[in-house]
């Protein structure tokens, strides 16, 4: 565990040291701010964030891959992978600190976002309860943004790849598990690609849906693509 | 300390290094040297446990370097080769964070980067950022973090690649006081360097090991074979024929590096190992055919020549190999 918060802690700091990290913050904020602006502070509009939670799940497909392409990237590229392997910590420790540093970083890029709680909250009242929901659905479905570019940061040193193949996983996802397209299967397909899709699911976290299925889902999910890193990483050692 | 037994390691077709064995005894500094791609990065990291022996085995402390990896790990400081660092990290803070990774915590750990700030004279540069810090300081900060959590084997990948003059003086008198109560191995390309701060050499070529040995013992051995140069006029014959036939004179050829003509001829004369003093041994020769000698000097051995003469034989015996292996089609 020690070793685990050790690697997490460098990584987390190390993001505020680097230009990406601030800039990744500020896309976020700005882009997400804008929207809220444009929909939900308008008259007539139901007092909810609806607007902030769908705009974000799309933005997040861009900034998440962009928080966890260094990751390991970074590490394969300059060579600094090598004293941490040669340190008294297993690949395990490495791999989930980095990714407990992401997803803490994530969330600290969500924080800034509560002020629009606070407008909302001074224009109207608002239903906690799909606000709560939203932002949980926004954790899940980022956690599962970066457990993907973790483990695609874990193959390659090249960090646009790591960006790059991230995105094109996850676009590929949302295009098979479409409607349109999953109707082109016969069942039990429809239904396992319709069991895939992110969207759906984070649509009822919108909606203040909250269902044990759906967190069981983006739970297995990150699980899967940890360890899919962990095993990214060991195969250098077998390389 | 460490045992090497015959290491081999493949990349797909490439052998890296072609059945290695040493063994490094407690508290001795072992230098190793040979051209790059000669293998010994690669012997390096199957003793620190990133890549594993394909055949063969390492154990350090009597650990198996695979499956005792965490322990074997604790015992070693490393400095890799390209000496890899976070440039964004203030030194103390980088320091503390290679202490926390080897599980020193509190006072342990807060003496530990002090003792190693101190000792790489690193104390001006503390809270400067690892990226702003010359090559010469981000080396130092490189040894104090491989000697940090005081391991009982030091292992230095070109501990002073890039340093100017002063500071590879300096990271050599650092090495010997650190070679008191360390088990060292240093990789080198730099021969001056191992040969003053190793009690042993390991000279690699084509993943191999060529030579083990003292500096001296391995010299001693080329100036043996190197033999000696003597000049010699002969009021009859040929000397070279005559001097082949005394006892003890293994060989005699002529110095195509020496003055002949006007009746002198330079010859390399290579005198057999039972022979105690092999100057007296050729003298006497000369004596006994009536030459008359104009000089007589042991061959130069110096470790530049040893280097070259193993890592060209290396490459001619590789060469054989391959061109034996042709004709059926495989490649070497």
């Amino acid at each position: 565990m020690g070793a685990t918060l050790t690697v997490a802690w460098r990584e987390y700091a190390s993001f505020f040291r680097s230009s990406i990290g601030w800039l990744v913050i500020a896309l976020y904020l700005f882009l997400s701010g804008l929207w809220f602006a444009y929909d939900s502070i308008t008259p007539g509009q139901p007092a909810s964030m609806r607007a902030l939670f769908s705009v974000s799940q799309w933005l997040l497909l861009i900034v998440a891959p962009a928080i966890s392409m260094r990751l390991l990237s970074e590490e394969l590229r300059s060579g600094t992978i090598e004293p941490l392997m040669t340190a008294p910590i297993s690949d395990w420790h490495i791999v989930i600190g980095k990714y407990l540093a992401a997803l803490a970083f994530l969330i600290t890029m969500l924080l800034p976002t509560l002020i629009h709680v606070g407008v909302i909250e001074l224009l109207a009242s608002p239903d906690y309860g799909p606000i709560l929901a939203g932002y949980l659905g926004l954790v899940f479905v980022g956690a599962c943004y970066l457990a993907v570019g973790l483990f695609f940061s874990s193959l390659t040193r090249n960090q646009i790849v790591a960006f790059l193949s991230t995105l094109f996983f996850f676009m590929l996802l949302v295009f098979i598990s479409s409607p349109n397209v999953a109707a082109l299967v016969d069942e039990p397909f429809r239904s396992l690609l319709f069991g895939l899709s992110i969207n759906l699911r984070i649509a009822d976290f919108a909606k203040g849906v909250f269902d044990t299925s759906h967190a069981a889902f983006f739970l297995a999910f990150v699980v899967l693509f940890v360890v899919l890193s962990v095993v990214g990483v060991e195969s250098r050692r077998w390389r | 300390m460490i045992e090497v037994d015959h290491a081999h390691k493949s990349f797909g077709k490439v052998h890296a290094v072609r059945g290695v064995s040493f063994s490094v005894p407690k508290g001795s500094v072992v230098g190793v040297l040979g051209p790059n791609g000669a293998g010994k990065s690669t012997t390096i990291r199957m003793i620190t446990g990133t890549v594993p022996p394909t055949r063969g085995s390492v154990r350090v402390d009597g650990l198996d370097s695979i499956d005792q990896s965490l322990k074997v790990r604790r015992r070693l400081g490393y400095l890799p080769e390209s000496n890899p660092l976070y440039p964004e990290m203030r030194v103390a803070d980088f320091l503390a964070f290679r202490a926390r990774l080897f599980g020193l915590s509190g006072k342990a750990r807060k003496a530990g980067v002090d003792r190693a700030i101190s000792r790489c004279w690193l104390d001006d540069v503390r809270s400067r950022r690892v990226g702003q810090l010359s090559k010469g300081y981000r080396q130092r900060v490189g040894l104090a973090a491989a000697m940090l959590h005081d391991p009982p084997v030091l292992i230095l990948d070109e501990p002073t690649s890039g340093l100017d003059p002063a500071q590879i003086a300096e990271t050599r008198q650092l090495i010997r006081e650190l070679a008191g109560d360390h088990t060292m191995l240093i990789v080198s390309h730099i021969l001056p360097e191992v040969e003053k701060s190793c009690d042993r050499l390991l000279i690699f070529a084509r993943g191999r090991i060529q030579a083990d040995g003292s500096a001296d013992d391995l010299l001693r051995d080329l100036a043996q074979r190197q033999g000696f140069a003597v000049e010699v006029k002969a009021a009859n014959g040929a000397p070279k024929t005559s001097m082949q036939a005394i006892a003890h004179i293994e060989q005699v050829e002529s110095d195509p590096n020496g003055r002949s003509g006007d009746g002198w001829h330079a010859l390399r004369v290579i005198v057999d190992k039972a022979a105690a003093d092999p100057g007296a041994v050729i003298g006497g020769a000369c004596r006994e055919l009536g030459l008359t000698v104009r000089s007589l000097r042991p061959a130069t051995a110096t470790l530049e020549a040893l280097y070259i003469r193993l890592v060209e034989q290396a490459d001619k015996a590789t060469a054989k190999v391959s061109e034996q292996r042709k004709p059926e089609g495989e490649a070497a």
